[in-house]
């Protein structure tokens, strides 16, 4: 496979990318189909921004916020039935329960964790230890500025986080289940070991104060955008967005097959920061997935990130002492 | 070696089901038309006379037969026609059965945590009231002119919040742990309905095809193929 100059890498050697924008799918079927996939991105983003902007101090509550998450995430469930992008990704029964383990240990046994050892305890425990308040530098700008700047430092913190996982092995063991996903649907985003997911929840935000009303409104860039990375809808996704956001086709070229592929688009919802540190390929791919496709099992993952350290430390440890045993393949190397 | 069978229990992960389709087929040309199901990544099978038995590990999401990952097929004539009998099992029936349990374990674990949360705070609340109340001395945080100008509500006052929250938050909200726990058990009802019948389903729709074609039904073949990847 010849693959695709991108910079001074080649994406979709070792397996199919679609690179570029010209030659993505478009939304199939009549003029009402085709206008609700193209402006249901935009339309939802700005109305949810509208809602949280405008909501009366009793609306504007987290509470709410989680509601309007779960309705929007049954919505997109039905939209994965009615306009799939590919039908090798159709959410199965089995996928489905699945994914909702995952979600279901977000929701409980990583909450607990993160409630003892989060980045909220950690950001309380620094600012104690050097006697600082909250950085109240934001908290007078407008509401929309303090909201975009809340969902790009935690963008930034994922990006990082999210790019040493992908650099630096034993980070890397965390988050290679999350690369066996074989297909993307609207919970995958929480399939993956719970150390990761740990980790990639750990944000800097909590040394600002922001104003309670600016956190919804990030939080819609968050539902609105960073939700779509894993998703199968087809959507016309309008131009100015995909320069901006994060989407399904970025994100699915992160997961494609393909090595190099895998090593771009890192950020969670503003894709500008991998434009801004040369990370972004724009495209997509279908075949997703690690080992050619290979599916990893709840239990698997669970465990992976010490069964495959124990494998490699063992495999090192023959090769230095010359005992000659077959290296047991690297899953991924860190540069 | 014999198994050890449980008959009630081994309903919730064990199917034992037949159908008839109209069409003539010996063993060998039954197990023909199904072998498109078997010839997946980690799929094990051996044919004897009439039966089939097989075994998937971990297969593959659009894997068919990707729930009920071991049973057995047994072909038999039935007056001019194909009687298919089948058992199958499936772990990810009984794990969504058992996934309930884990989520109620969760739950109570949040519930203990919640009550030692509660209880620490009550031990430091006198050291709290010594303390100078913070919010007090804190001005009330104001909107820019331009959020002013656009109407947006302004920002309440937390001390006026302060004076009707009597009841203590609790630090982890069980709510989602039961609802979970809930949510499993409507899923494995589904699942243990659905399922079967889309077995059956695949399993005519295999039989009853044309020889030569593949058995692949409704999505295409295990591995999407890159010449196909194109708009669904």
């Amino acid at each position: 496979m010849a693959g695709v100059q991108v910079g001074k890498r080649i994406i979709g050697a070792d397996a199919p990318v679609t690179v570029g924008w010209e030659n993505i799918g478009r939304v199939q079927g009549g003029p009402l189909k085709q206008a609700f996939f193209t402006y249901f991105q935009p339309v939802v983003l700005f109305a949810l921004i509208a809602f949280w902007y405008y909501a009366p101090n009793e609306w504007a509550l987290a509470s709410v916020g989680i509601w309007i998450g779960l309705g929007f995430k049954v919505l997109l469930l039905a939209l994965e039935w009615v306009n799939p992008r590919y039908r090798s990704w159709q959410l199965t029964w089995k996928e489905f329960a699945t994914d909702l383990f995952y979600v279901g240990l977000g929701y409980t046994a990583l909450r607990m964790i993160s409630g003892y050892f989060g980045d909220d305890v950690m950001i309380e425990a620094i600012q104690g230890a050097m006697d600082w308040d909250k950085f109240t530098w934001f908290i007078g700008l407008p509401l929309l500025v303090q909201a975009i700047l809340i969902s790009m430092i935690f963008d930034f913190g994922q990006y990082w986080m999210h790019r040493g996982m992908h650099n630096w092995y034993p980070l890397w063991l965390t988050h290679a289940p999350h690369h066996y996903i074989t297909q993307l649907n609207i919970n995958k985003g929480a399939v993956g070991n719970p150390i990761e997911l740990f980790l990639i929840g750990l944000g800097i935000g909590g040394f600002f104060d922001f104003l309670p009303r600016a956190f919804l409104i990030a939080g819609a860039f968050g539902m609105a955008v960073g939700t779509y990375q894993h998703i199968n809808v087809r959507f016309n996704t309008p131009r100015w967005w995909r320069f901006i956001f994060n989407t399904t086709e970025h994100h699915s070229v992160h997961h494609a097959q393909d090595y190099e592929a895998t090593r771009s688009n890192y950020s969670g919802t503003w894709i500008l920061w991998d434009r801004l540190f040369g990370t972004c390929v724009d495209g997509e791919a279908e075949l997703l997935g690690m080992e050619g496709g290979r599916r990893m099992d709840i239990g698997e993952t669970m465990v992976f990130p010490f069964t495959q350290a124990w494998k490699d430390m063992k495999a090192r440890r023959e090769q230095r002492q010359g005992l000659g045993g077959a290296s047991a393949p690297q899953l991924e190397p860190a540069e | 070696m014999t198994r050890l069978r449980v008959p009630y229990v081994e309903k919730i992960w064990r199917i034992e089901d037949s159908l008839v389709v109209e069409v003539p087929l010996t063993p060998d040309e039954a197990f023909a038309r199904l072998d498109p199901l078997f010839q997946t990544d980690g799929t094990r099978y051996a044919i004897e006379g009439d039966t089939l038995g097989y075994l998937k590990t971990n297969p593959r999401a659009q894997d068919k037969l990707a729930t009920f990952t071991s049973g057995t097929l047994r072909v038999e004539p039935a007056q001019g026609a194909t009687r298919l009998t089948y058992q199958a099992a499936s772990t990810a029936l009984l794990l969504c059965f058992l996934a309930p349990l884990l989520f109620l374990f969760f739950a109570q674990v949040m519930e203990a945590a919640n009550q030692w949360e509660r209880a620490k705070a009550e031990a430091s609340e006198t050291a709290k009231k010594n303390k100078p109340d913070e919010a007090k001395d804190k001005p009330l945080p104001k909107l820019h002119p331009i959020d002013v100008m656009l109407g947006a509500p302004a920002p309440k006052d937390p001390k006026a919040d302060k004076d009707k929250q009597k009841e203590p938050k609790e630090k982890f909200k069980t709510t989602p742990a039961y609802a979970l726990a809930g949510l499993f058990f409507v899923l494995f009802l589904v699942g243990r309905v659905l399922e079967p019948w889309l077995l059956k389903r695949t399993f005519r729709q295999a039989l009853t095809r044309p020889h030569g074609e593949a058995a692949m039904v409704d999505g295409g073949s295990d591995d999407p193929d890159p010449a196909r990847a194109a708009p669904a």
